[in-house]
């Protein structure tokens, strides 16, 4: 890890308009990530956690402010930019997995990779190193509902890595997992934080899982707080 | 070529509404296969060539033309007087017998005999499609018009036509004449026509029915009612446009045609004439009936692709979240409607032409002079057309609504 920062939000707000009504999400928010850290988002619902996550992997352009990951300013990208941004760079791991029902294990997670210019041979190579990074080259042939809960959100793991990604964003990982999953996610997390140098951004409500990551900012009201009100909590 | 895959799993996702989609295509391709072989046929034949023109001649101003059979030799010659006139190429005499097996048993489609007397040689040069046949069944109709020319009493019968009279080649027949009152034929099957146009109509020796016409004065001491009347048509064949106005002005300008005079036409306007009565059904055939296939067609993939896009949002947004452009997305979308179109149409119209030209020997669809129509040899690549163009059309729209899938929408949660 270095102090280098590669995540910058520097004076972010984010607001939807609702009728007449603007809902501010986020309000003149900076942070800094440094390159290969473990950042847990914490915060009650509705706080924002995952309108930054959103915007920090370009899937969301923020009101104000700007967002640059290394060096380049997400927030000014165009949704072609973004998407092709994307692809290179943000690994996504869903709450749900989201694995296309259709596809085997090795599918979803060559998907990404459909959209470089690589051959056959290469895609099958980076596929399998990232399934035996998640531990399921075995199970590379399984349809999704041929397999656990866990061992989908890995599977979700490897297609988030698979294009060897800056950053990974993880929202809510193990947030539909039990706690044996979710503890061999968050150690998988760990790993490729600790031996492949990502960066990773998780939200979640779960503090325990939180204590696993290097850092843990919280949010409350579309800020950033130092001491969270452990009454914000019980609502989440 | 690596989105293909993505677009096959995905029609594999629900495979009984693609195979129901599929399903519904190929039904409706089916019977636009149908529509437009016939019209599609009756728009060649009622087309005018630019070579080889036909004439048909007939009777000015009555319906049916009924001429005597001395007009026959000086029209087939075009009426040609001077140095300078122009005889056909090559010309036919046509005289409808109709009659039935079974006498006094009524007129029944099992009994019924459509004939067209004529000089035999002619099927082989004079007839449409029979002038061009393939070696195989030009050899056969050859050796049965040598047969006829050999015995007079002899009769070529369409393949569906002998099947329903239960007869086979060989066997001898008696016709008893419907418009040719007291008059019967005693012919021998000598040959059949190749399966298609004239699977059932029959040709008979023209000298055996005027022979009948001078036995049956011989026997009755009085003419037949129709003896003078027996000539239907005359079709002439000239080289051009210009040929055929020429004879036509041979034919209109001689003195030999007064009673009844007569009147030239194009093979194409006769036959469009004729196929007048019909002007409504066909319209509505061209205009209503297929056009509304069609469009059904559209709506039945539109519906198929837009369940399928709304039951798929969240992984469309997946998708982006992938870095999946939002053309990149439409054209797998566009490209699942288009494959089933495509395929299925394909396999519709292409088993189509085959069943119905291999098999039925042609779709029987009776209609002015012709018992059944072919499968045109279009569609081989209409089906494809078909399904590619209104699987475009029905999917486009959901398609479209795929770019504009926001992730953020998909995935919100208060957060």
């Amino acid at each position: 890890m270095t102090d280098q920062p590669i995540v910058r939000v520097l004076n972010v707000s984010r607001y939807f308009k609702r009728g007449t009504e603007r809902v501010n999400v986020l309000n003149r928010l900076d942070l800094d990530v440094p390159e290969g850290q473990f950042l847990a988002l914490m915060g009650p619902s509705g706080s924002g956690k995952t309108t930054l996550l959103n915007l920090i992997a370009g899937l969301d352009t923020p009101s104000e402010g700007e967002i640059w990951v290394g060096d380049r300013c997400v927030s000014k990208m165009n949704e072609a930019q973004l998407a092709r941004w994307r692809n290179a760079h943000v690994g996504f791991v869903f709450q749900f997995y989201h694995l296309l029902p259709v596809l085997s294990a090795y599918e979803n997670v060559e998907l990404p990779l459909l959209l470089l210019p690589l051959t056959a041979r290469k895609r099958r190579e980076q596929v399998m190193t990232a399934l035996e990074l998640v531990g399921l080259k075995d199970r590379n042939s399984h349809l999704p509902s041929q397999l656990s809960g866990g061992q989908q959100q890995r599977v979700g793991i490897a297609r988030a890595i698979v294009t060897d990604p800056t950053l990974i964003v993880a929202d809510e990982p193990t947030g539909d997992l039990d706690a044996k999953s979710a503890h061999e996610i968050l150690d998988l997390l760990n790993v490729l934080q600790r031996a492949l140098n990502k960066t990773i951004l998780m939200v979640t409500h779960d503090l325990r899982a939180a204590r696993r990551a290097d850092r843990i900012q919280h949010l409350d009201k579309g800020r950033l707080v130092d001491q969270p009100d452990e009454e914000l909590y019980e609502a989440g | 070529m690596k989105f293909l895959m993505l677009i096959l799993k995905n029609l594999r996702r629900n495979i009984l509404r693609s195979a129901l989609t599929s399903a519904g295509v190929m039904v409706l391709v089916f019977v636009i296969t149908l529509i437009w072989s016939i019209l599609g046929f009756l728009d060649t034949v009622t087309s005018e060539k630019t070579s080889n023109f036909k004439g048909i001649v007939t009777e000015k101003w009555s319906i049916p033309s009924q001429m005597p059979f001395s007009y026959a030799d000086t029209l087939e010659n075009g009426a040609a007087r001077e140095d300078t006139d122009i005889k056909p190429m090559d010309s036919m005499t046509w005289q409808f017998f109709i009659g039935t097996t079974e006498k006094g048993k009524g007129f029944s489609l099992k009994t019924f005999v459509f004939a067209f007397c004529m000089e035999p040689k002619k099927l082989l040069t004079m007839m449409d499609e029979l002038d061009s046949l393939a070696p195989s069944p030009k050899a056969e109709l050859e050796k049965a018009v040598e047969a006829m020319e050999q015995n007079r009493q002899g009769i070529i019968i369409g393949q569906k036509r002998l099947a329903a009279l239960e007869k086979r080649v060989g066997d001898r027949i008696k016709i008893f004449g419907v418009n040719y009152r007291d008059l019967e034929l005693e012919c021998e099957i000598v040959g059949t026509f190749p399966l298609g146009r004239y699977d059932n109509n029959s040709c008979i020796n023209r000298d055996y029915l005027n022979a009948s016409l001078d036995a049956y004065k011989a026997s009755q001491g009085k003419p037949h009612p129709l003896a003078n009347k027996t000539m239907n048509l005359v079709w002439v064949k000239v080289p051009d446009r210009d040929s055929f106005a020429q004879v036509s002005n041979q034919i209109d300008n001689s003195p030999m045609f007064t009673t009844p005079p007569v009147k030239i036409e194009t093979a194409s306007s006769g036959v469009a004439n004729f196929l007048a009565a019909y002007k409504d059904l066909l319209t509505i055939l061209r205009w209503a009936l297929a056009p509304s296939i069609i469009a059904t067609l559209a709506v039945v993939i539109s519906n198929a692709i837009s369940i399928s896009v709304r039951e798929r949002r969240k992984e469309m947004a997946v998708l982006k979240v992938l870095g999946f452009q939002p053309n990149q997305i439409m054209f797998l979308v566009l490209g699942e409607a288009i494959l089933l179109g495509v395929v299925a149409g394909s396999i519709s119209s292409i088993g189509t032409y085959f069943l119905v030209n291999r098999v039925m020997g042609g779709i029987p669809f009776p209609i002015a002079f012709f018992s059944s129509f072919p499968v045109l040899d279009g569609a081989l690549w209409w089906g494809a057309a078909i399904g590619f163009a209104t699987s475009f059309a029905g999917s486009i729209l959901p398609a479209l609504s795929t770019r504009s899938i926001k992730v953020v929408d998909v995935f919100s949660k208060v957060a």
